[in-house]
């Protein structure tokens, strides 16, 4: 029988499709939802809980990322625990501990009722591979940076149908983008929908998201491929590692400026004056909180960080 | 000619440019912005700022953090840091490493907080200024929250305080509040109506440390720097910023 597995951060998708079920990652739904939840820190994991326990969301169980997100998670995982539906915890190794990872792998796998179909490690390896020629489509300027985000970012359960996952992705139009200034986007994704277009209108093209670049970069055809791949999921590991990832990929891309967005109540937040630090680029914060239209005074701070990168080419 | 046009959110104001020399300016509320311009206006000739920027006739609009950046390097070329304190958020500006802040999330850094304040007190908000300078002592007031602030006033004067005392109070909550987004640097130059309030001037200076530079006509600066645009100068440091940061 194939179950929907809800996850609450990045959870190999190619081993829930393997174990024959459909990976939902409950973060998805949340930018689109109009809940107010209650008792809220981090609006993300607040309202994807919300959204479980009020059964707006249909799942089967949950897999909660436990060690490498955040404790809210862990928190918010337990009340979705505690209303019965059956939840698993897994754990990333900060050390990025091979054989550590492997077994958090291994008691996935067995939560999951084992690996019943070896063949869609590859079939989702070759949608990753769609995934990369779209990142680097928009790295040459070819796709707008809002259509490819929005790809990218369902790399994580591939919308819960691989199949129909393809279509969309491969239907991506190939455009030709003009911008004033490349730009980089770290830290978790916006909550914000139209956060990429908005970018856009003010003439700064995001070469770069790196949550969902993970997404993507990530992959294997066995357990012990995926633990040696996603020992370097560098959310969950030491910030240094995470440090000279980024830099090597803002090099690479060539952008002109940094976005750091964070979300209110979230750790990531104190991460912002050690990026501040060691990424030499010109730097924007900004916060976050519930879901909505991108609000005008984010929107004054992205125009004022286009204009101050314009001025300064 | 060149002009100015800076609608914020409280008011709005218009300075005329010819040959880089200011050759006037108005200073009405948001609202009645239409004052501001002439029959014979070339709208071309416009370039604005502000909230309300892109609601006004313009050629071009800019945001407040380049118009105040081209305003006060005008007056003062040197200028470190810029503190715009405007009626609904404060924004910080480091021109050294091109950086920059805005509080809005929070009144307690805003000319709201003071218009609160006056509100509660039943006196013009232009008074602040010359009621701080009446008394040297402070009435403790908490500084996270502007709209709790009130209630600790009133705690104060029933524990009390007089107002001169808690006038003194909140404007140095309104300093710290402001402060704490303010980099440590030699000179800050504060901008914005706000700062036609000696009180908050004089609380600026002890907290912070630093000197503080108040350029002439502070509230007009966003709209003459709105007018230098045409000019095209260049108000951020344009140097390589790979050797500011530390590795």
């Amino acid at each position: 029988m194939t179950d929907t597995i809800g996850i609450t951060a990045l959870i190999p998708p190619e081993l829930i499709y393997a174990c024959g079920h459909r990976p939902l990652d409950v973060n998805n739904v949340v930018p689109e939802s109009s809940l107010s939840p209650r008792s809220k820190l981090c609006a993300w994991t607040a309202l994807w809980r919300e959204l479980i326990l009020t059964g707006s969301l249909d799942i089967d169980s949950l897999v909660v990322v436990a060690g490498g997100d955040c404790h809210n998670a862990l928190v918010d995982g337990q009340k979705v625990a505690l209303s019965g539906l059956p939840t698993h915890y897994f754990f990333y190794p900060f050390d990025t501990n091979l054989r550590y990872l492997y077994s958090q792998l291994e008691s996935l796998e067995g939560f999951l009722g084992g690996i019943k179909d070896q063949e869609m490690f590859k079939y989702i390896c070759g949608l990753k591979k769609k995934g990369l020629a779209l990142e680097k489509q928009r790295v040459n300027d070819n796709a707008r940076a809002s259509d490819v985000f929005s790809a990218l970012i369902c790399f994580s359960d591939m919308q819960s149908n691989p199949y129909e996952f393809e279509n969309l992705i491969d239907n991506i139009p190939h455009t030709e983008v003009e911008y004033s200034s490349r730009i980089a986007l770290i830290g978790v994704p916006p909550i914000y929908p139209d956060f990429h277009k908005v970018a856009e209108e003010f003439g700064l093209h995001i070469v770069y998201d790196e949550l969902p670049y993970e997404f993507i970069r990530l992959g294997g055809n066995d357990l012990q491929g995926l633990a040696k791949s996603y020992k370097n999921y560098s959310f969950a590991g030491p910030i240094n590692n995470r440090i000279n990832f980024i830099n090597n990929e803002l090099q690479k891309r060539r952008v002109d400026g940094v976005i750091h967005y964070t979300q209110f109540a979230c750790h990531h937040t104190l991460e912002d004056e050690i990026f501040r630090d060691y990424l030499d680029y010109p730097f924007l914060t900004v916060q976050g909180d519930l879901p909505g239209p991108t609000p005008e005074q984010l929107k004054l701070r992205l125009e004022a960080f286009s204009e101050m990168l314009e001025i300064m080419a | 000619m060149n002009i100015g046009l800076d609608v914020g959110s409280t008011t709005a104001k218009i300075v005329l440019l010819d040959n880089n020399e200011v050759i006037r300016s108005k200073v009405v509320s948001s609202h009645n912005w239409k004052e501001l311009l002439d029959t014979g206006m070339d709208e071309y000739n416009i370039v604005s700022t502000g909230y309300f920027r892109k609601k006004v006739p313009h050629n071009a609009a800019i945001t407040e953090i380049t118009a105040a950046s081209l305003g006060v390097r005008y007056h003062i070329p040197d200028a470190q840091v810029i503190v715009d304190i405007g009626g609904q958020d404060t924004k910080v500006i480091d021109l050294l490493n091109n950086r920059f802040m805005i509080n809005d999330k929070c009144s307690a850094g805003t000319g709201a907080f003071l218009e609160l304040a006056a509100h509660y007190f039943n006196i013009p908000v232009e008074s602040l200024g010359r009621l701080h300078s009446r008394t040297q002592r402070s009435a403790q007031i908490n500084n996270t929250c502007g709209v709790f602030a009130i209630s600790e006033m009133i705690s104060q004067l029933v524990a009390g305080y007089t107002m001169e005392e808690v006038i003194h109070g909140i404007h140095e909550a309104f300093a710290h509040r402001i402060a704490q987004m303010i980099p440590p640097v030699e000179q800050v130059v504060l901008i914005g109506g706000t700062v036609l309030n000696t009180g908050i001037v004089d609380a600026m200076e002890i907290i912070l440390g630093s000197t503080v530079v108040i350029p002439p006509n502070p509230q007009i600066v966003n709209a003459l720097g709105a007018a230098l645009y045409k000019n095209k100068s260049i108000p951020f440091k344009n140097t390589d910023i790979l050797e500011q940061n530390p590795r």
